[in-house]
């Protein structure tokens, strides 16, 4: 499982390369598929390991090069990359919970989350189709420690019932496979969070 | 969740638009493997602007959204049966799953009428709900009020 995860994670070659060899091992997709590029156009040799199916293939050329319009100009973003970013506010910390009971209410996140903070905003979002709670929910706190504090304890108890996991959002960059092996390889469980960095929202447009 | 659902690397594409009297309005957004949220919302209509937004989600997020595509079964799904993008718009939904690739296209969908009366309801459905999923889910960050 661990490996797995990790190949999941694990499309970024660079300043990567001195786990390459490990990872390799039990990601048979890898070196298939190692690229991203590859797997969003499902062009070149990469889709041929795929099983590939719907018609957005039958014009691929035409649709990546549209696809390529619109998505090159400059996506605003936070600092995380280094670039200098639009104005920039940070609104607050936000975790997910996940496990969430399906019949759970907002007051039930409340109830039990707004003892770490004040929640400044929560998202709990219904299945459309069947009226019941998708899953998931987004708290968001106003302070970090606040949030910090939501996720330690909160992690990996019961609620409702159910057993949930809690870990923040964002992060402030791409998914490393370096940190996630490094988790995984004492702490892996089914759904345990991965990662625990400091996590922003995006701010201003 | 199936344990295949766990595995492998996840990307996951939508888009929906037309070009009109507007120009090119659209609205897409993707999922990367690295964790990138990328976020577009392009609408003229009132000299609204171009939204382009991107975020860093954890791979706590990705693998919740994995779940949600997993449990929606929309990879066994096939977009031979659904309405053909038109000049009143597209949709295209494109997910990378462990070894599946799906790239699927159709018209825009009013409402579930449209859903009903296509020549398949039930993988429209699992479509149309999916979509919605996704939509929520990065419209909860990209446009809730006091983010912009």
């Amino acid at each position: 499982m661990a490996n797995v995860e990790a190949e999941a994670v694990d499309f970024e070659p660079e300043e990567d390369d001195l786990m390459d060899e490990d990872i390799g091992d039990g990601s048979p997709n890898r070196a298939a598929v190692p690229r991203l590029k590859s797997a969003i156009t499902g062009g070149g040799s990469s889709s041929a390991s795929k099983k590939t199916k719907g018609r957005g293939f039958r014009d691929e050329a035409t649709a990546e090069a549209d696809r390529n319009a619109r998505m090159s100009a400059r996506f605003d973003s936070l600092d995380s990359e280094g670039g200098p970013g639009p104005e920039r506010s940070i609104e607050g910390w936000i975790i997910l919970v996940t496990g969430v009971h399906e019949e759970a209410q907002e007051d039930d996140l409340q109830n039990t989350f707004g003892d770490f903070g004040e929640i400044k905003n929560l998202r709990l979002n219904l299945d459309r189709r069947t009226g019941y709670v998708k899953g998931y929910a987004l708290i968001e706190f106003e302070k970090f420690e606040e949030a910090q504090r939501a996720i330690s304890e909160m992690d990996g108890t019961e609620f409702l019932t159910q057993g949930i996991n809690v870990d923040w959002a964002f992060s402030k960059g791409p998914i490393r496979r370096r940190n996630v092996r490094r988790r995984y390889a004492f702490s892996y469980s089914i759904d345990s969070p991965l990662r625990k960095c400091q996590t922003q929202i995006l701010g201003s447009y | 969740m199936a344990e295949g659902d766990e595995s492998g690397e996840f990307y996951l594409r939508y888009y929906v638009g037309h070009k009109g009297k507007f120009g090119h309005e659209f609205l897409e957004f993707e999922f990367r493997p690295d964790g990138k949220l990328r976020y577009a919302n392009n609408s003229n209509y009132k000299n609204d602007t171009m939204i382009r937004k991107e975020v860093f989600l954890t791979p706590a997020v990705l693998k919740e959204c994995r779940r949600i595509v997993a449990y929606s079964e929309i990879m066994k799904e096939d977009d031979n049966n659904w309405p053909e993008p038109d000049r009143v718009g597209r949709q295209e939904l494109e997910i990378v799953m462990g070894n599946e690739h799906i790239s699927f296209t159709t018209s825009k969908i009013g409402s579930l009428m449209d859903v009903q009366t296509s020549k398949d309801p039930e993988g429209l459905r699992i479509f149309y709900y999916l979509v919605q999923s996704g939509v929520l889910f990065t419209e909860d960050y990209f446009t809730a009020p006091g983010k912009i």
